[in-house]
């Protein structure tokens, strides 16, 4: 467990930008959620017939993944009301690792140019755990004083190399739905989206006005120590992400109202992360709403916590909880209170996003309603 | 930013060691994921060797909170052309090139075998490093996590394949630096 205090500076988000398969916008994402309309359809992008699965959660006409990124980036300053050029506001962007990294990275570099920002600060790959680890770290160098304000932005668009791999790994859902934590689960399902916030001190934020979304209370990093890929069967190490962000907030499990789950369908992570979820809330995870919003936009990758974490801050604005899609039935090893039926009115004052990545990383990031 | 104590450092090739990376079983197609695996080994064992009963990382079976951060500008070239060459020519795709399709898996194969239970990170610098030396970056990201509190140690690796596979084991180099808060 982090031995942190919560720090004196307390970060808030300012402004949102968000791409996903249901379009540009926080509205139509958050309608999907809200509702368990799922996203996932047949690919046709690219050839995927000698796949074993040939769904994925797809905008129809994506642009390229720079500008896709740099769409979001300029929503997320326009909502935070930052001025033309707001000095030196480092951007930290989390990509997939692929021979196009350094192209995108330079033309976004290029792009944010003209919002007056100095460039791409520095570029996450970590996986399924990238945008997460640049969120913790943006909050880091705001509690700590050295930033006023942190851009965080990741983008991931399906693309036919990824998808090939993931599907001869067996990672794919075999019957292209991704059921979090349901039983007949078989995998997961990729998804497209790209993804922007602005992590701003809260007393910079008053400063200028700007009003704040909600608060990034706590923040938490782990790794399992135990397998190149596969989780660590008890979620211990999840659990101690958990704990770290909790710790670092003052805030007690029992406080958490809602816990947007890593809930990739994988049979065995969803499983792990069951146990760190009763090994952190005990009992009263029985009456925790738990749900995984990628069973209706899909597992976005190195974009997919960010676009989490945007789901569970439009939870909290509207007091509605996004739905766990996908469900067959119960799992008699689950056992959790997941959302099953939309609308589903909840008034958390906390909620928790976790992801979980190859490598055994762990990462939770706990949100304060604004 | 707060200031970094050196622990332990390696390079590889190490000018006294051989140049020829010891094979990663369970990896595939690329030098990358040994290379990085190679430099850690050698960094983690050569810190725990000179620090009997210091503050070092675990051996295997037990854990500590070491945190692993790998920066790379070019990442695993061979591994991504593998995989983009198997998905174009619309060959069948090895399986194994699913969980080395990101750089995290050869952290997770580190962190087990030495018991890392600290943050894993993954970071592309925009130059690459030179040979011997670690990005300013990544040691100032190291430096934010020792500081943020979620590691006590961080495992710093600069890792940079060659540009042409077939000159890979000419051009590979990596170093490792195992850091603390100074």
């Amino acid at each position: 467990m982090s031995t942190s205090a919560p720090p004196a500076v307390r970060p808030v988000f300012t402004g949102l930008g968000v791409l996903s398969a249901f379009g540009s916008g926080l509205a139509p994402l958050a309608a999907a959620t809200v509702h368990g309309r799922s996203g996932v359809t047949e690919v046709t992008r690219f050839d995927v017939s000698r796949r074993g699965t040939r769904r994925a959660a797809l905008l129809p006409d994506p642009p390229p993944l720079a500008r896709a990124v740099l769409g979001v980036i300029a929503d997320a300053c326009r909502q935070a009301g930052l001025p033309a050029g707001p000095g030196d506001t480092p951007l930290l962007l989390a990509l997939h690792s692929d021979l196009r990294t350094r192209e995108v990275t330079e033309a976004v570099a290029k792009g944010v140019a003209a919002l007056g920002l100095p460039g791409v600060t520095r570029v996450y790959t970590g996986a399924c755990v990238a945008a997460a680890t640049a969120v913790a770290d943006a909050a880091a160098l705001v509690a700590s004083g050295r930033h006023p304000r942190v851009l965080v932005a990741a983008g991931h668009l399906v693309e036919p190399g990824v998808f090939a791999a993931f599907d001869a790994g067996r990672a794919l859902a075999r019957d292209g739905e991704l059921r979090p934590f349901s039983a007949g689960r078989t995998g997961t399902v990729l998804g497209d989206a790209a993804a922007a916030v602005v992590i701003e001190a809260d007393t910079a934020a008053g400063q200028r006005g700007a009003r704040s979304l909600a608060r990034l209370a706590g923040w938490g990093r782990s790794g399992d120590a135990h397998h190149v890929c596969r989780p660590r069967p008890d979620g211990e190490g999840v659990a101690r992400a958990a704990r770290s962000a909790l710790a670092r907030a003052g805030v007690a499990p029992a406080e958490v109202g809602y816990v947007n789950a890593n809930g990739t369908g994988s049979p065995t992570s969803d499983l792990a992360e069951t146990r760190a979820l009763r090994e952190v809330f005990g009992d009263a995870l029985d009456e925790l709403p738990v749900s995984s919003s990628k069973s209706v936009h899909g597992h976005a990758l190195e974009a997919s916590a960010l676009l989490e974490l945007i789901v569970t801050i439009a939870a909290l604005g509207s007091e509605r909880l996004p739905v766990n899609a996908g469900w067959l039935g119960p799992d008699p090893e689950i056992g959790l209170n997941l959302v099953l039926e939309g609308p589903h009115e909840g008034r958390p004052r906390y909620a928790l996003s976790l992801n979980s990545a190859f490598g055994g990383a762990n990462t939770a990031l706990l949100v304060a309603a604004a | 930013m707060s200031r970094l104590r050196t622990l332990a450092t390696a390079t590889w090739p190490h000018p006294q060691g051989p140049r020829e990376l010891p094979p990663l079983p369970g990896f595939s197609a690329s030098t990358f994921n040994p290379l990085v695996a190679a430099v850690a080994e050698l960094c983690l064992t050569r810190h725990r060797d000179t620090n009997p009963a210091g503050d070092h990382p675990s051996p295997p079976g037990t854990t500590d909170r070491t945190g692993l951060l790998l920066a790379s500008a070019g990442g695993d070239r061979a591994t991504a052309l593998a995989i983009e060459s198997a998905a174009a020519a619309d060959r069948r795709m090895p399986p194994l090139l699913f969980f080395q399709s990101n750089p995290n898996a050869v952290l997770g194969h580190i962190a087990a075998r030495w018991g890392l239970t600290g943050p894993v990170v993954a970071i592309s610098p925009r130059e690459a490093a030179a040979p011997g030396q670690i990005p300013a970056d990544a040691l100032e990201l190291a430096a934010l996590l020792l500081a943020d509190g979620d590691a006590d140690q961080v495992l710093v690796i600069a890792a940079e394949q060659a540009e042409q596979a077939e000159q890979a084991g000419d051009t590979d180099h990596a170093t490792a630096v195992l850091v603390t808060s100074a």
